[in-house]
């Protein structure tokens, strides 16, 4: 991630931290990550770069403040846009059209395997069996193969062309090229994300927003049954709450207090907390159970104590009696739920 | 009675003849002898492993150095026919090496790192192998890189031994007689030897003497758009491979890209791809580059650092002209260039009194440290603080030979072949002007024969095809 990259992510009235964004990236699935990256309404990027190196957005962050487009705490973590700064995030930069759906989709996988299987699929359809494949794990292999050998014939190249033709069409013309250029296949080795960033002159994540499109709006189409990459894409939809998450939050949902859920589970009481508080970041507000963790009373007590600007609530700066009734758990899961449009009144707010 | 070698060849792989050096280490196996074959670059030494491994039931067992070109060789296998092949080194995924485990026994060709090996549950799991070939591949790291940076090739004479001692291949492209002697020493026998010559009398050896880093760069630039392409650049820092890659295709148009061990696996598979198919002319390269890659038509190789031994130096100008066409190989030289390879040398050895601290109070030392984990790695072994200290000042003396080896090469004025033919103590032909210009002649590049004729490709930009249209062109 460059400079121009993480100027995009940034506010000029919300105050971010650098050490959230890094770990959102990296997909650090802390509570405190996951807290921050709604607040940011950065989520969707979750997972995105697995391999940024911790403390690569320093210099970024430092080139930023040296001209002058943000500035920095003392600490040199957390970044505010400046209006000079608010200007140039303006300027021409990628604005992706499926980040909604980039939590629900397993990525990286469906990444491995659209690549592996227009590679196998190219190569068939020019007749040959003697080339490198793509170096994929293990699964994405073993999975492929599976997929050829009940698609193969003499339908799968077309098929698949008029597929990925049709998905690449509902996004941007310099998206589709990026995409295209990214494939491996019959004598094409396809093009790296730095040679297409070159080429089109953006930036390599810029590129990789792009790939992420890409594929996103290939995997909502192969929702379809009929679509000759379903078997392979459609099972790499899933909630982006981890299972062990959903096994406690189900559990909670059939009664039982948090101890007794815990005693269950085999974990420690802590553990459900952020169980809950997981899923409740990252599941639709409507799916979770509030009114039963949250009951009104409780938003009350915390209502008469906050003010509207939630990121400015503190823990250790609520009243005394507060603190004693209620946990750091009770806390966060408020500020979550006012975070998430829902006033006290129980109505909905954007 | 088993079928002679040449109907084997010709039954998998459909050549009628060996390439030379291929018979003679296959003979020597089959008649249950170890064997060292030091083949140059491109002699096809694969080929000897695959042809045994078809001819005698069992598991080859193959010991390959490099982590990122591990899979490679496997895929190359694949591809090759041998599709029983798998690789487990550090880089696997735990399911993935699972999955590998579980099989273990259905497996013609197995590729590991020697860390892996080295681990007692691997090592067990081996033990219960029939193994019908132990191949040592680039057995010469056991040397350059076993005491001070994968000391783990130093437990493959005791691991070899675990494994009670199976028939054995060590393979390398350049060895002289100290690093074949201590090869043969550390994996406890008595090899025979195989040895092609390392000459390879298509490529022209040229030094050039440059003042400074400024020139070096103007000479590098004026050098690249000048030859026949397409070329290799080699680099010691990953950095400045990626930075001249760029530099290079801004100044003078050519396709450049760069290639070291800092890439994902599917730029590597990209890169490499793209060079193979004709649609790069020049890569900048580190170390990682090369071992493994099949291109004939290299046209030059040019070292924008020196490398730290001629052993390095021969393995990567032997990238150049394997078509047996006339090919150049440049050394860059500014004065000074030897520090590098003396601090890269440096950073990775304790000194005398780390050494001794360490053994003093080993609990007080962070493990983070790459050098105090080589130390712990001796310590654990049961290497006495002694024997460590030893080994290292005699590693320093020998990295310090190697180096003013390297030195007196990039210093000849006379002849440059006979100059490093003479490390790996053969004889050089009678030195022409059309064998090599040290320092101290200019490179005629007419004569040479490896003058660019045509425009420099990038400059004529055909109009790009939309995407609907590429699309369909894969399919």
């Amino acid at each position: 991630m460059e400079a121009a990259d993480l100027l995009q992510v940034l506010d000029r009235k919300q105050p971010r931290r650098l050490r959230v964004i890094e770990n959102l990236l990296r997909g650090r699935r802390t509570v405190s990550t996951l807290y921050w990256g709604q607040r940011y309404h950065l989520l969707p990027l979750l997972d995105a770069n697995k391999h940024l190196d911790h403390g690569a957005l320093t210099a970024p962050a430092q080139q930023l403040a040296a001209s002058g487009l943000v500035t920095l705490d003392s600490e040199a973590d957390q970044l505010l846009l400046t209006p000079t700064g608010q200007q140039r995030q303006a300027g021409a930069y990628y604005q992706p059209q499926t980040s909604a759906d980039w939590l629900n989709l397993d990525l990286g996988a469906a990444r491995q395997r659209l690549l592996l299987a227009v590679q196998v699929t190219s190569q068939y359809a020019h007749s040959t069996s003697r080339y490198y494949p793509l170096a994929t794990d293990l699964v994405t292999r073993r999975v492929v193969r599976q997929w050829f050998h009940l698609e193969k014939g003499p339908q799968l190249a077309a098929a698949l062309l008029t597929a990925m033709v049709q998905s690449l069409q509902q996004l941007p013309v310099q998206t589709a090229e990026v995409m295209t250029d990214l494939l491996t296949g019959y004598q094409h080795p396809g093009l790296t994300v730095s040679q297409v960033a070159s080429e089109q002159q953006q930036t390599a994540w810029e590129i990789q927003l792009r790939q992420r499109d890409g594929i996103t709006q290939i995997a909502r189409d192969a929702r379809q049954a009929d679509h000759p990459l379903h078997g392979l894409l459609h099972p790499l939809w899933r909630s982006p709450v981890t299972r062990s998450a959903q096994a406690t939050l189900y559990a909670v949902e059939q009664g039982g207090s948090l101890e007794q859920v815990a005693a269950q589970r085999h974990v420690k009481a802590n553990t459900v907390k952020e169980h809950l508080l997981e899923a409740a970041i990252l599941s639709p507000v409507a799916t979770f159970p509030y009114d039963r963790l949250l009951p009104q009373r409780v938003r009350a007590d915390f209502a008469a104590a906050l003010n509207a600007d939630i990121d400015s609530w503190q823990f250790a700066q609520l009243p005394e009696d507060l603190r004693t009734r209620y946990d750091f758990f009770y806390f966060r899961l408020y500020a979550i739920w006012r975070g998430r449009g829902m006033m006290d009144d129980g109505a909905t707010h954007s | 009675m088993m079928e002679p070698l040449t109907a084997s060849l010709q039954r998998v792989f459909g050549f009628d003849t060996f390439r030379t050096g291929q018979e003679a280490a296959l003979t020597a196996l089959e008649q249950g002898q170890d064997t060292l074959a030091v083949l140059p670059t491109g002699a096809g030494k694969t080929l000897i492993y695959q042809l045994y491994g078809y001819r005698h039931p069992g598991c080859v067992l193959v010991i390959s150095p490099l982590l990122s070109l591990m899979n490679d060789q496997v895929d190359r296998m694949r591809v090759t026919g041998f599709r029983r092949s798998a690789a487990i080194n550090s880089l696997t995924s735990y399911v993935e090496r699972q999955e590998i485990l579980r099989h273990l026994r259905d497996y013609q060709f197995l590729f590991l790192s020697p860390e892996m090996l080295a681990q007692p549950q691997m090592l067990a799991q081996v033990q219960q192998l029939q193994l019908s070939l132990l191949v040592v591949d680039e057995a010469h790291c056991i040397v350059q890189w076993g005491p001070d940076f994968r000391p783990e090739y130093l437990l493959l004479g005791a691991i070899r031994t675990k494994l009670r001692q199976p028939l054995t291949l060590m393979l390398t492209a350049t060895a002289g007689k100290t690093t074949r002697h201590e090869i043969a020493k550390q994996l406890r026998t008595t090899p025979e030897i195989v040895s092609e010559s390392v000459n390879r009398p298509n490529i022209f050896l040229d030094v050039e003497n440059v003042a400074d880093e400024p020139e070096k760069q103007a000479r590098l630039r004026s050098l690249v758009s000048q030859l026949q392409q397409p070329g290799v650049v080699y680099f010691s820092s990953k950095q400045q491979a990626t930075d001249t890659a760029l530099w290079l295709h801004q100044e003078t148009g050519v396709r450049a890209a760069a290639y070291h061990a800092g890439l994902d696996s599917e730029d590597r598979f990209k890169i490499q791809q793209q060079f193979m198919a004709g649609q790069l002319d020049v890569i900048c390269a580190t170390s990682a580059f090369g071992m493994g890659i099949d291109k004939n038509n290299v046209r030059y190789v040019i070292h924008y650092h020196l490398p730290a031994d001629l052993e390095s130096y021969a393995q990567e100008i032997g990238r150049a002209g394997r078509d047996g066409k006339p090919s150049v190989a440049i050394l860059l030289y500014a004065p000074g260039d030897e520090q590098l390879p003396l601090a890269l040398g440096q950073a990775n050895r304790p000194d005398e009194e780390t050494i001794q601290r360490y053994y003093a109070h080993p609990q007080q030392f962070s493990g983070d440290d790459a050098v105090i984990q080589l130390l712990a790695f001796y310590r654990q072994h049961g290497i006495s603080q002694a024997a460590v200290t030893q080994m290292f000042m005699r590693r320093e003396r020998e990295r310090n030979r190697a180096l003013a080896q390297m030195m007196a090469y990039a210093r000849e004025t006379h002849c440059l072949r006979e100059r490093w033919l003479a490390a790996f103590d053969e004889q050089s032909p009678e030195h022409t002007v059309a064998c090599c210009s040290p320092g101290n002649t200019p490179l005629d590049l007419d004569a040479v024969g490896l003058m660019r004729q045509q425009s420099p490709t990038g400059e004529v930009k055909s109009e790009r095809e939309d995407w609907v249209t590429r699309l369909r062109r894969l399919f």
